[in-house]
């Protein structure tokens, strides 16, 4: 039974014109549910600032987590250039097995393409430089862009969560 | 007597001019023996920036620090964006089966900024253009119009005044 159906039933069974007309109907569009996480009974879902900020509000409280020219008037290689970011992303991941704690950006500027994120520091320095090393010199290679790879680290998980749901 | 050529190309380099030229505004004239082999400077009436973004606070922050950088080396500068964002729309079905009367709308805005740089030289425009080329933010795209200043050629004359 939808909308739509109800709105035709009520023209047909001719009611007076204001109990007709309020009732608006459109190409579905407002229910959605990507990027939402339910709430759980006991409260102890966490999650980042990112995730606790629908999509919605990107460009108002978020911004973007891919930074290039591609998608401007004129912009030129967008699909590329989102495919690219998608494999640097699983790549990232992969590597930096359960280390990460935020969101990947992708940020290219002229040539270069700049990776940044967040991780936990439960490997010790050494293996950080050297997974640095690593990425960099694979995914230039990979691109064929001078990669650089800017991380920051945290402590613990719990100081990039934002709320409890 | 000048001419105005607007275009974003290299011009071929003037011949070397000795004293007999007029700029509208007062320049010395050069006619010292080491400065005849050293090519003459361009002069730029005008440089124009056009500055794409996708956020429009990034886009006005770039547009505030090119402003102060020519303001630092005394190049008259100023900025505006009264040109229109492009809002560029797309509706795609919402499900990957069926349902054809629940979408999805998504859309890219490009907001525009332009800087305009007066009264440069070649050697400051160099400078100043480099500066800001190589600080320019990520998902920013920059496209510089200059307008330069040329000596009337030999070949052309005047009217005679008759």
């Amino acid at each position: 039974m939808s909308l739509v159906n109800l709105k035709q039933i009520l023209t047909k069974c001719s009611l007076q014109q204001t109990q007709r007309s309020l009732l608006h109907t459109t190409a579905i569009c407002n229910r959605v549910q990507s990027g939402r996480y339910r709430i759980t009974a006991k409260k102890d879902f966490p999650l980042t600032y990112e995730m606790a900020n629908p999509p919605h509000q990107i460009a108002h409280r978020k911004s973007w987590n891919s930074w290039n020219t591609s998608n401007l008037q004129g912009g030129l290689r967008s699909s590329e250039t989102a495919v690219e970011d998608m494999f640097i992303r699983k790549f990232m991941l992969g590597t930096w097995h359960g280390l990460f704690v935020s969101e990947i950006i992708v940020k290219r500027q002229h040539n270069m393409i700049r990776v940044a994120g967040i991780i936990r520091q439960s490997i010790s320095p050494r293996k950080v430089y050297f997974l640095i090393g690593y990425s960099e010199e694979l995914l230039s290679y990979w691109l064929q862009c001078p990669t650089k790879i800017e991380l920051q680290t945290v402590a613990d998980r719990k100081d990039v969560i934002f709320k409890y749901i | 007597m000048n001419i105005l050529k607007t275009t974003a190309s290299r011009f071929l380099r003037l011949p070397n001019i000795t004293s007999n030229f007029k700029y509208a505004t007062a320049v010395e004239t050069a006619s010292k023996p080491q400065e005849v082999n050293e090519p003459i400077d361009k002069l730029y009436k005008t440089i124009e920036l056009e500055l794409r973004g996708n956020d429009s606070a990034v886009l006005n922050s770039f547009a505030k620090f090119a402003t102060t950088a020519g303001k630092h080396l005394d190049v008259q500068s100023k900025s505006w964006n009264m040109r229109k964002p492009v809002h560029e729309k797309f509706t795609v079905l919402k499900s990957v089966h069926i349902y054809k009367k629940h979408r999805v709308q998504y859309e890219f805005r490009t907001y525009f900024t332009f800087v305009q740089y007066k009264h440069l030289t070649g050697s400051t425009a160099d400078t100043l253009l480099e500066y800001v080329e190589r600080n320019i933010p990520e998902g920013v795209a920059l496209k510089a119009t200059k307008v330069e200043l040329q000596l009337l050629p030999d070949h052309l004359e005047p009217p005679k005044a008759e």
